[in-house]
């Protein structure tokens, strides 16, 4: 009786540690962080998988006051493919926030997105799987 | 009774679970190898399939296009101490897919020759990796080892059987370990593409090498007339040597694009007809100068754009693309993205070079082409298609019609612009002019 509980216990123990191991994660996507000579970036793109994604960004200054209007500009480049795709305008919810929908990024690997407010510039690396 | 009949059901578990075939697929499954090739007076695109087993047959697909005479082509399949193959392949006078098949009879480096124009390729062996052999071997071990605890047990020395379990438990562990392991073990340099193939590392391709940057000098191209064939001298730019390594990259070794003095545009893919010497022929030509660029990728990885010019006494009256399509132009200041989308018509393009569109941009032009300090060469990608191949070869004409193009002109000024479709096996040329304005005032970076 004894062994039979020491078994299963066993088991149990073994099934957990698997699950552990093994379960499958998504990767979370994370902000990415930019700063160019004024201002402050933060990009979250939706998914970090290839396909059609949406970009959360946060413009702030170097203080982190939130920058009113202006036209954002996000510009998807692949530079091992040599490829760049047209440039998207984001929308702007809120003062300082900003939203890029339907950014076809079509392939996965390692894109470059150019983020631009009026004359300032930053360079965000993403990784796609 | 009922335990050993239990041991026995889970022995025979592992036996089975090892019997299942050890699909070895080693790093170099390989693919198709397609090659543009300016051959003579034919545009052709050479496609060597995947070679499935050794010694077997290659299958050779040679894809002409509209305006290739009809004729016949010489296949011969060569490589050091191995027999020569050689097969006939008749070209219809309909453009399209003509096949031919020669024969290997081992893995490592072959030439696979078409007239006088010859592409190297590698025939890749079969190898299981260390990896694979070890995850294999474990549980083999493990099975075997099971067998002998099975057998102890059975005839009555229990002790003794306590023995090969043990030495189950580490075999078990080691396989386990290795097939946990292995995807995060880094790929070796493929011989091909990083190192020059030779036989025994086709053979052995898990040798590792103490090389990490496998990149390789500049190219210098001298280009030069003989007849109506332009002929490019690739040597090193730090040797001197010949250059032999080109790999194909886009599906050509060398993407040759000539502009004309009136400004036409000829994009070739010249053959290679012996080491770093390159041909392909310049019909019809326009007097005066020539300007020239080359792209090629060295074996060991970068590409290279090589520029030059070259003086031709030509006859010919410059006769003026052909090609028509709808232009949206969306030209931003000059450092910022600019698109072009051309529209044709129908939703029947063809993937040439293996991309939907190719668009070349010489500027800004103020005298001759040769003296514009841009060159660039911009692809519009083929979109992944549910349904469709992920590569698919040029009888899939289901793209378009629309073919965009995203680049940053560098400097302001007049650029001129060719974009190239393939539709019905014939190449598409459209011209035009593009205006880039300055920067606005404000200071970038």
């Amino acid at each position: 009786m004894k062994r039979a509980v020491l078994i299963a216990l066993a088991v149990v123990v073994a099934a957990a540690g698997a699950l552990v191991v093994l379960w499958p994660r998504a990767v979370e996507a994370q902000p990415q962080l930019a700063e160019s000579a004024q201002l402050r970036f933060v990009l979250t793109p939706a998914s970090t998988k290839s396909g059609s994604n949406t970009f959360d960004l946060r413009i702030t200054d170097r203080a982190g006051n939130p920058v009113p209007g202006g036209d954002v500009t996000v510009e998807p480049a692949m530079p091992r493919m040599g490829h760049a795709i047209a440039p998207i305008t984001a929308r702007q919810l809120e003062p300082g926030h900003y939203q890029a929908a339907d950014v076809g990024l079509f392939m996965a690997g390692q894109w470059e997105i150019t983020v631009s407010l009026s004359a300032e510039r930053v360079v965000i690396p993403l990784l796609l799987t | 009774m009922k335990r050993s009949g239990v041991i026995l059901l889970l022995a025979l578990g592992a036996i089975l679970g090892i019997a299942a075939p050890a699909a070895a697929d080693g790093v170099m499954s390989g693919g198709d190898v397609h090659v543009a090739q300016s051959l003579g007076d034919r545009d052709l695109t050479v496609i060597i399939r995947r070679v499935a087993e050794v010694p077997g047959p290659v299958h050779v697909d040679v894809v002409t296009h509209a305006g290739s005479p009809p004729g016949e082509v010489t296949l011969t399949a060569r490589a050091a101490g191995a027999p020569t193959s050689t097969a006939k392949v008749v070209l219809g006078a309909t453009p399209g897919f003509y096949s031919g098949v020669v024969q290997v009879d081992r893995p490592g480096p072959w030439e696979l020759a078409v007239d006088e124009a010859t592409i190297p390729f590698v025939v890749p062996a079969v190898v299981a990796s260390p990896w694979e052999k070890t995850t294999y071997g474990g549980f083999i071990a493990a099975g075997l080892l099971l067998f002998v605890a099975l057998g102890f047990a059975v005839f009555g020395r229990p002790g003794l059987a306590l023995v090969p379990t043990a030495g189950m438990v580490a075999a078990i562990a080691v396989g386990v370990t290795a097939a946990l392991l292995s995807p995060s073990i880094p790929p070796v340099a493929a011989p091909g593409t990083q190192l020059d193939p030779t036989y025994d590392n086709v053979m052995n391709p898990y040798e590792r090498t103490s090389t990490a940057d496998f990149s390789r000098p500049p190219v210098n191209l001298v280009p030069s007339l003989k007849g109506q064939d332009l002929v490019l001298s690739l040597t090193d730019g730090s040797s001197g040597r010949p250059v032999d390594d080109l790999l194909v990259h886009d599906s050509a070794f060398i993407h040759l694009v000539v502009v004309s003095p009136a400004g036409n545009l000829r994009h070739l893919h010249p053959v290679r007809t012996a080491p770093g010497e390159y041909r392909a022929r310049l019909r019809d030509p326009e007097q005066g100068t020539h300007a020239i660029a080359a792209e090629i990728a060295r074996r060991g990885g970068g590409v290279q754009l090589l520029r030059s010019r070259v003086d031709v006494s030509g006859t010919a009256a410059a006769t003026p693309h052909d090609g028509k399509a709808e232009l949206t132009e969306e030209i931003r200041e000059a450092g910022r993205p600019s698109t072009i989308t051309a529209r044709f018509g129908e939703r029947d393009l063809q993937p040439w070079l293996g991309m939907l569109g190719h668009m070349i941009v010489v500027g800004p032009v103020t005298g001759a082409a040769a003296d514009a300090p841009i060159w660039a060469h911009v692809h519009s990608m083929i979109p992944p298609t549910p349904g469709l191949p992920d590569q698919p070869d040029e009888s899939v004409a289901a793209y378009g019609p629309d073919v965009p193009f995203t680049y940053s002109f560098p400097l302001p000024g007049k650029y001129l612009v060719w974009i190239q479709v393939e539709r019905d096996y014939s190449v598409v040329t459209v011209p035009a002019v593009v205006e880039v304005p300055a920067a606005k005032g404000v200071a970038e970076k």
